[in-house]
C-alpha cells in the first residue's frame, strides 16, 4: 500500500479547484490557528445547497471516494441526491481522507460556522476557517477524549489573541 | 502584536489559560513556533508530520519488534 503524501494538502486543492463552499473546520483549523496537536484528516462543514452539492459530488467523484469503513459491496451511489438526504460523511478516497460535515455540533450549519471565520489563502485557493472562539465550543459539544485535549491549548491562543487586542 | 502574543504565552498571568496550557502540559513554546509560521506553512509541517509517522510505522511493520530493537541497539 503507498504511504500517505499531502494527505491534507491534497483534498484542500480538491475541493478549491471545485470552488466548493466549506469551511475548514476540526484538527486543520486548529493547526491553521497555531494548534501544535496532529490530525490525520481533513474535515469541512459544507454549504447544502444544490449548486453546490453537486460541484461537491463532482469533486468526490473525480478521487473515487467512497464510505470509509463501509462493510465491502454496500451499495453506494456519491451523487448530488445522495448528499442531500444524508448530513455528514467519513470518506476515503484516492487523494487520503475527507470528513464532509453537514452540521457541526455546538455550532449548527453552514451558514452560522461560517460567521466570523478566517479567511485564509491556501495552495492558491481562499478558504474560510472556523473562528477559534466556535472551534472551541465545537471541541467542548464533540467531548471525545481527543477533543478534550485539544481545548488547553486553543483557550490559551485565543485568550493571547483577545487579551493584547484590548492593549 | 504577534511579538505581544508570544511574550502573553511565555509569560503567562497567574490564572490565565495559557498558565493552565502550560500546567496541563502543553509546550507552548511549540504553538509559539507554528504561529510565526503562514497559514499554508502550519498545513505543510502537518502533512510531514503525518508522511513521517507513516513511514515509522510502515519501517516498524516491516522490520517487525525483534530486528527494530536489535538495530537501534548499534
Amino acid at each position: 500500500m503507498p504511504l500517505p503524501s499531502k494527505i491534507i494538502e491534497a483534498p484542500l486543492r480538491l475541493l478549491g479547484e471545485y470552488k466548493v463552499d466549506c469551511v475548514i473546520v476540526g484538527g486543520v483549523a486548529a493547526a491553521v490557528h497555531g494548534s501544535s496537536l496532529l490530525t490525520s484528516d481533513l474535515d469541512v462543514c459544507y454549504a447544502r445547497d444544490a449548486a453546490n452539492l453537486l460541484r461537491l459530488a463532482e469533486a468526490l467523484q473525480s478521487v473515487h471516494a467512497r464510505l470509509r469503513n463501509a462493510p465491502e459491496g454496500l451499495p453506494f451511489v456519491l451523487d448530488a441526491e445522495t448528499l442531500k438526504r444524508g448530513l455528514n460523511f467519513t470518506f476515503t478516497s484516492d487523494i487520503g481522507d475527507l470528513d464532509l460535515l453537514g452540521e457541526v455540533r455546538g455550532v449548527g450549519h453552514y451558514e452560522a460556522v461560517l460567521i466570523n471565520s478566517l479567511t485564509v489563502e491556501l495552495f492558491g485557493y481562499k478558504f474560510a476557517v472556523m473562528d477559534i472562539g466556535k472551534l472551541i465550543l465545537a471541541k467542548r459539544a464533540a467531548g471525545r477524549p481527543k477533543d478534550l485535549l485539544a481545548l488547553p491549548e486553543l483557550e490559551a491562543i485565543y485568550e493571547a489573541q483577545r487579551s493584547t487586542q484590548d492593549d | 502584536m504577534r511579538a505581544r502574543i508570544e511574550e502573553y504565552l511565555l509569560n503567562p498571568p497567574a490564572g490565565s489559560a495559557a498558565a493552565r496550557a502550560v500546567e496541563f502540559g502543553i509546550d507552548l513554546t511549540l504553538t509559539i513556533e507554528n504561529l510565526r509560521l503562514t497559514p499554508e506553512e502550519r498545513i505543510r509541517k502537518l502533512d510531514s508530520f503525518i508522511e513521517s509517522v507513516a513511514h515509522l510505522k510502515n519501517s516498524s511493520r516491516l522490520k517487525g519488534p525483534a530486528n527494530a530493537t536489535a538495530e537501534q541497539d548499534h
